[in-house]
């Protein structure tokens, strides 16, 4: 009941707001309030939620009730280690990202705050959902509202943009709408616990598992994106609204990732062994491809779209080096690039305030005339590069470090040793950026008039660097969330299916 | 020469067809109506004759019917004509075809 | 915990400094700027020589605690059960106080403190002066993270830490351009963050090997792992990691399988007694390995024993083996499984461990970083770039030694030609000699200090690689004397050398006051439109009359580095020279190798005193070449104090350190000869493994080599008296004359093939290979033609087909069909309503007619 509420909480906020005009109070910061003080009510709760949550590998705070009893379809929430970080991220970034859009949305204000509001209830119900049907309904909810922020507030280009990542990412969810299909009326149930329990019910054909893998996996890499899926990002990304661009890089890429873990390995195991290489070496290439295709970039904003490829390259394979360190590293690594790259989006966004660009070289020392917010960018961009002490190291550190302890991807080192490459192309093009924005003489009139941070500015960047510093410094918390589930998935998936793998490699041998 | 029913019948026979013939080929729709009131009365004349015939006041009682009908059928039907003269200032039916589809 | 409790102040402090100054430092000079420097500079030193005398208190600490090290853990940073592989993924915020990292923490914090000081009067006026303690700071306090870490990944934060600092500080005058509006001080800062990234790459890599393979990043478990593993051979033990069990490894052979069902299994010993008698052939094998493993259990406790020796430590090191169940190192031999020996997985970390000093200690390949680091402010050259930072490297080395001399002691050799830790030291000998041709060829002061300071790294690499670490260590310590004295001496000269040059320009005569205030913002910068260079030597000379005190004390760091006795540089540089001459010819054999790593490190040293001899006659002999240098002057007091303090320990430092025996092994005063060794003794593991004979480490002479020593002293005087009288004796006459050395082959050391490399073919090339692949790949490519023309193009035409043909033509059709031949019916009907009354009469006669045809018909 409980999660109930919490993932349509925010509708009480729209309600709110569709409430002002029949009293007469509709005005913007009206709205805006309403919609910052909903969020702000919801991260407290989610906060607390995670705080007082203890990880002891199972299912907590379950709801299930049936919906269409006759096909199985129940209306099932719950949470556990795999999706409280989530939560807790789904409900911290909305909270900055409508606080953030506060001066950039100037008009249809009232519509832009109730898609906020609205998204927060469809990523809500992704993470929390424990029943595929009910999953894939709050999946597709997810793009609507996201749907119209690009296409009604975005850039020049919204309407492509939008478009573009409506039908991309709708594109891969139907088939993974046919292996939730045939899954459900194969076992009568969608309930995923159920599913798991029974998996070798469509499991069992190796052809059939890895074809519904793959359907799952197409959808999930798509919204990540993994390597050839991303053409839609850039697009996305930079047409969005500086908020719209936070919860995209924040939380609707993480989707795809919570999707890998939350569906992907726990359902078809020995499928996840198979094509773990694959993945792994796509997620490599991402790496790669993504720092250097950043690096070139001439649009900031672009430039840190691209660097999410990369990023997401580092959650994938360490979610699919299979093993603790990997998986946990993956997930946290999750809420690190949420951070990070949403904060990066955020400074984005306060440069493009003031100056209607965001070229690369319409900049340069900025830092002279922007003191503070150059210093927090620069932590923000540190932690994006992974210096250690910040909280993009600590994912990257355990993925790498799962990569080299992965049992499954064969000569792990040299995958690490390419996925390491990513390190030093990280400082390339983040600190190419940092130098062209930030540092270099001040000779351009218009940055000579360029403000510093206003309060609400500076808030919102220190909100973001108090958790980058604190999981770069203390990250034990927040592993401690998760690592009761993500070893019951080890147990109860991935090491049968490791054994299985075993075994057949025995029969093999001479 | 006793006139027997066979006469009867042709004449009203032949009365009969001149009236629908009157009907189906004139244009003035005075004179369609009186050919109507001659297919009546061709009519009249074979129920009066079969009465006569037959002995049976059913056929004389008929023909009263009939000529009331007429009656007030040449009231109704003359008084659209009228109406339509005043309009159409002509009475040619060819003139009328306002159901044509 | 006693009072090694105090140990963490020691990080506090720098913090506190790095806050006071981040958030209030500005607000202090913005108000009152005389009064504001005040504050904020000595704060800032007054952090550092906090932290300088915690670790003073924590050297006494260590003295009464007789030597034994300590382990202060503050909090848990990374912790992540591995339960598939038996292993815990700890890693604390713990600050381990040894001899090792008291040494630093006293080079760190001494030399530092001064150089803070220093830096007061240096950075006098600047804009900026708040922000670059801040750094100054800031640096302090990763470089001891550094050094106090009792784990890797402690020391990588430190490491990385440093880098960032490094590129801030570099980049501190970031709005400086060159003529060509380049904005050059952040390149090279940027130059040094990517430089030091490659590093880190190989640190990474090495870390994620190291845990895999010992279970644990924290130094005294990894060590003691690696000993109990590698028992008396190491080239026999085996390692596995989880990956070697796939098919694909190298060396595939039928025990695969069982090896592998054996590590998934948590037991190992029931797994290979069912799988020992499916496999005949390895089922003795499979025995003996069960026995090894229980042999190894007990190695391991008794090596738990052994580490109590080192005090506090092992209690974390006894937990960690706790859930440390399936020991990925194994006795099994080497051809038997897919594992890599010991020998090799050491050699593959070690050698990683070189590649992250490369980057950060400077070495070829990875130096180029550092000549053009001098961009930053003289004092954070002499801190960042001489002192403290670039010789982390050198400590990661001596820190791991037991590592290094185990795979000396495996004999395991890359490619079959060469160990790592010789590596090392041949990285460190050819560093040595190419950084000193190089610095030949310079004619701007830092970077002469700059490729000198590459050149002296070279030297410690090549001690620490020869397994002279104590050597390396002393090293390190008294070129940090001199190397800092050094360039704070330059900065000193450029400092004098810019206001003389201001006084000539701007101000008249005399105007003391006002020149304090002028070098300031533009500091550096083109102030006056022409292109003076205040580094340029060519532009100095005759310096030793406008500033005799730097000048005496220059002299004293040149001459120290120069190796002249008894100065602190040749008692250092003689013990590394004499440990690669002892042990390269032993009488037990020679070890060619060492020979080698002697030739070059001679010639090195040689090149050293020439360019020291050099640089000292064209800065402050002969006449001054140029008006500025005419009217340069000594600098203040904050500036001068520190470099006499240096001074005074650039002549002392050497002698007193670490003095050797001179006349023989046993006439030695307790305490006062071989100090530093005695004290690094009880830190520097592999020492105490060669006196129990499980490694075969040479071993550094004992007593001063007069015949090293002399060679050494010899050829250093006869290469400063060389440059002094015979190339440089009465050249240059003015600041255009060239260079002696400018027609010869030395000369080509100055296009820098390395950098030319990088500079001018990798850099471009990746700028290439990335433009084309974000704008043609993957935007022309990918995102234009793929998905657009090819994916979106086509469905939008096919949607048109669909609409215009299918549908309007078909659909439509069928639709509209249904219409027409209605249409075309009701035509053909309304053909019967004429609107003739005598039409519709003529139909119901026709009705008549049929029904009556039909009764009729019907009657009949």
């Amino acid at each position: 009941m409980a999660l109930t509420l919490l993932t349509f909480s925010p509708l009480i906020g729209v309600a709110l707001i569709l409430l002002l005009k029949p009293f007469g109070r509709e005005t913007d910061d009206g709205i805006r309030g309403i919609a910052l003080i909903s969020s702000v009510i919801i991260f407290v709760v989610t906060s607390a939620l995670t705080i007082a949550f203890e990880d002891n590998g199972a299912l907590q705070m379950v709801v299930d009730v049936d919906w269409i009893p006759s096909l199985g379809i129940g209306y099932r929430l719950g949470i556990d280690g795999l999706s409280v970080l989530m939560v807790w991220l789904t409900s911290f970034i909305s909270m900055l990202a409508i606080w953030s859009s506060f001066k950039a949305i100037d008009h249809q204000v009232k519509q832009y705050y109730i898609f906020m509001l609205l998204l927060e209830v469809g990523m809500m119900g992704v993470f929390l959902a424990q029943d595929l049907f009910l999953f894939y309904v709050f999946w597709e909810f997810t793009l609507v509202p996201m749907y119209f922020l690009i296409g009604i507030w975005g850039g020049k280009e919204r309407v492509y943009a939008s478009i573009k990542f409506f039908l991309y990412t709708m594109a891969g969810s139907l088939l993974m709408l046919l292996a939730i299909l045939y899954m459900g009326i194969k076992a009568d149930t969608f309930s995923l616990v159920e599913l798991i329990a029974v998996r070798d019910l469509f499991g069992a054909d190796e052809m059939v598992q890895n074809m519904l893998f793959l359907g799952f996996a197409i959808a999930f890499a798509i919204k990540v994106p993994v390597f050839p899926f991303h053409s839609w990002l850039p697009d996305a990304h930079t047409q969005a609204p500086t908020a719209g661009s936070i919860i995209l890089a924040g939380v609707l890429l993480k989707m795809g990732t919570y999707g890998f873990v939350r569906f992907n390995l726990p359902l078809f195991p020995d499928a996840s062994v198979n094509f773990a290489p694959l993945i792994a070496v796509l997620a490599i290439i991402g790496i790669i491809y993504g720092a250097v295709v950043s690096f070139a970039q001439t649009d900031v904003k672009k430039l840190v779209a691209y660097s999410s490829v990369s990023h997401l390259g580092f959650v994938m394979l360490g979610i699919f080096s299979l093993n603790e360190a990997g998986i946990q590293g993956g997930i946290l690594q999750g809420v690190n690039h949420g951070l990070s790259t949403g904060a990066l989006f955020f400074m984005v966004g306060v440069l493009y305030e003031q100056r209607h660009t965001r070229a690369m070289d319409a900049f340069g020392g900025v830092w002279k005339a922007m003191p503070v917010f150059s210093v927090l960018s620069l932590v923000i961009t540190l932690s994006s590069m992974g210096l250690p002490g910040l909280n993009g190291f600590v994912g990257e550190f355990s993925i790498l470090l799962g990569t080299m302890g992965s049992p499954v991807l064969g000569p792990a080192w040299i995958y690490t040793a390419f996925a390491t490459t990513g390190v030093i192309l990280a400082a390339v093009y983040l600190l190419w950026m940092f130098q062209n924005v930030f540092m270099g003489p001040l000779d351009k009139p218009e940055n000579q008039k360029l403000v510093d941070v206003n309060p609400r500015e500076l808030a919102i960047m220190l909100a973001f660097l108090v958790f980058i510093v604190w999981i770069g410094v203390a990250p034990s918390p927040y592993f401690n969330t998760m690592g009761e589930s993500v070893a019951a998935l080890m147990d109860t998936a991935i090491t049968p299916a490791l054994e299985q793998a075993a075994t057949a490699i025995t029969s093999v041998a001479p | 020469m006793e006139a027997n029913l066979e006469w009867y019948i042709g004449l009203s026979t032949i009365l009969f067809t001149i009236g629908a013939l009157g009907v189906l080929t004139r244009r003035n729709a005075i004179i369609i109506f009186m050919s109507v009131e001659m297919m009546l009365n061709a009519a009249n004349l074979a129920f009066v004759a079969f009465a006569r015939h037959h002995a049976n006041l059913d056929g004389q009682l008929f023909v009263f019917f009939v000529m009331t009908v007429a009656a007030a059928e040449v009231a109704v039907g003359l008084a659209l004509i009228v109406a339509i003269f005043r309009s159409k200032q002509n009475i040619n039916v060819d003139d009328l075809n306002l159901l044509k589809g | 915990m006693n009072t090694f409790g105090i140990a963490p102040l020691i990080l506090i402090f720098p913090i506190i400094g790095v806050l006071f100054n981040g958030l209030a430092g500005r607000r202090f000079i913005e108000h009152d700027r005389e009064i504001g420097e005040r504050w904020s500079g000595w704060f800032a030193s007054a952090m550092a020589l906090m932290s300088f005398a915690i670790a003073v208190s924590l050297f006494f600490v260590l003295r009464g605690n007789e030597y034994h090290a300590e382990t202060i853990t503050l909090f848990d940073w990374f912790n992540i059960q591995i339960a598939s592989w038996g292993m815990n993924f700890h890693i604390p915020w713990a600050i381990q106080v040894d001899t090792l990292s008291v040494t630093m923490m006293l080079v760190v914090t001494g030399v530092g403190s001064l150089i803070h000081i220093y830096a007061i009067g240096y950075m006098h006026g600047d804009a900026n002066f708040s922000r670059f303690f801040t750094y100054l700071n800031l640096f302090l306090f990763f470089m001891l993270i550094l050094i106090t870490g009792n784990n890797y990944m402690m020391l990588f934060v430190g490491w990385e830490g440093v880098g960032l600092c490094s590129f801030l500080l570099i980049g501190f005058w970031f709005e400086q351009t060159d003529e060509k509006g380049s904005a050059v001080n952040v390149d090279a800062a940027r130059k040094a963050f990517v430089a030091n990234r490659v590093g880190d790459l190989a640190m990474i890599l090495a870390m994620s090997l190291t845990f895999w393979t010992f279970g644990s990043l924290t130094f005294d478990t990894v060590f003691a792992e690696a000993l109990a593993h590698a028992g008396d051979d190491p080239g026999a033990a085996v390692v596995y990691l989880p990956w070697m069990f796939e098919e694909e490894s190298e060396a595939i052979e039928p025990a695969v399988a069982i090896t592998h069902d054996e590590m998934m299994t948590d037991d190992h010993g029931e797994a290979v007694d069912d799988h020992g008698e499916a496999i005949d052939d390895h089922g003795e094998a499979m025995d003996d390995h069960g026995e090894a493993t229980d042999d190894h259990g007990e190695a391991v406790d008794d090596h738990g024993e052994a580490m109590d020796d080192h005090g506090e430590a092992t209690d974390d090191h006894g937990e960690s083996k706790g859930h440390y169940t399936p020991v990925p190192v194994d006795h099994q031999h080497a051809s038997g499984g897919l594992g890599i020996s010991l020998g090799a997985m050491l050699t593959a970390i070690t050698a990683l461990f070189l590649i992250g000093a490369t980057g950060k200690s400077a070495q070829i390949p990875l130096f180029v970083w550092l000549p053009d680091a001098m961009a930053g402010p003289t004092p954070v050259s002499a801190l960042i770039h001489a002192a403290t930072m670039v010789t982390s490297g050198i400590y990661l080395i001596v820190r791991s030694n037991v590592l290094f001399e185990l795979v000396r002691e495996s004999g395991y050799e890359m490619f079959g030609l060469i160990s790592s830790p010789t590596l090392v030291a041949y990285v460190g000998a050819f560093t040595a000699v190419y950084a000193g041709l190089i610095a030949f060829t310079q004619f701007d002061i830092k970077k002469v200090l700059a490729y000198s300071t590459v050149s002296q790294l070279g030297f410690m690499i090549a001690a620490v690689g020869m397994g002279a670490y104590v050597a390396g260590m002393f090293h390190l310590i008294t070129h940090a004397f001199f190397k800092a004295l050094l360039f704070m001496g330059s900065g000193s000269v450029i400092h004098g050398m810019e206001h003389g040059h201001h006084d000539l320009h701007g101000h008249g005569h005399g105007d003391d006051d006002h020149d304090e205030d002028a070098h300031g913002d533009e500091h550096h910068a083109e102030a006056h439109g022409d292109h003076f260079d205040p580094q340029d030597m060519r532009t100095m000379g005759g310096l030793r009359e406008q500033m005799p005190i730097t000048f005496a004390v220059y002299m004293v760091g040149a001459l120290a580095l120069a190796g002249i006795f008894p100065l602190a540089g040749f008692w250092s540089k003689d013990e590394i020279l004499a440990h690669a001459s002892s042990n390269g010819f032993h009488p037990d054999g020679w070890q060619f190798e060492f020979i080698g790593v002697y030739a070059l490190l001679s010639i090195a040293a040689v090149c050293t005193a020439f360019y020291m001899g050099r640089q000292l006659k064209m800065v402050f002999f002969g006449e001054p070449r140029h008006e500025a240098a005419k009217h340069a002057h000594e600098s203040p007091p904050t500036m001068t104090y520190p470099l006499i303090v240096l001074a005074g320990l650039s002549i002392f430092g050497g002698m007193v350190l670490n003095l050797p025996y001179l006349f023989g092994e046993h006439d030695h005063a307790e305490g006062f000869y071989l100090m530093l060794e005695q004290w690094l003794h009880h830190s520097i593991t592999s020492f105490s493994l060669t006196e129990a004979g499980i490694v075969h480490m040479p071993h550094t002479p004992l007593t001063l080599s007069y015949m090293v020593a002399g060679l050494s002293t010899i050829l250093a005087v006869g290469a400063i008296l060389g440059a002094f009288y015979g190339l440089y004796g009465n050249r240059p006459q003015t600041a255009d004359e060239k260079d002696p050395l400018e027609s010869t082959p030395i000369w080509w050391m100055a296009v820098l093939p390395l950098n030319t490399l990088y500079m001018d073919y990798l850099v471009p090339v990746f700028n290439r290979v990335a433009d084309w692949t974000a704008f043609r790949l993957d935007w022309e490519i990918w995102h234009d033609m793929v998905h657009d023309k090819l994916i979106r193009d086509p469905f939008v035409g096919a949607s048109k087909v669909a609409s215009e043909i299918w549908d309007r033509k078909g659909v439509d059709g069928v639709v509209n069909g249904v219409g027409r031949v209605a249409n075309w019916l009701s035509g053909v009907m309304r053909l019967s309503q004429t609107g003739f009354v005598r039409n519709y009469a003529l139909s119901v006669f026709l009705g008549v007619v049929l029904l009556l045809a039909y009764f009729w018909l019907m009657a009949s």
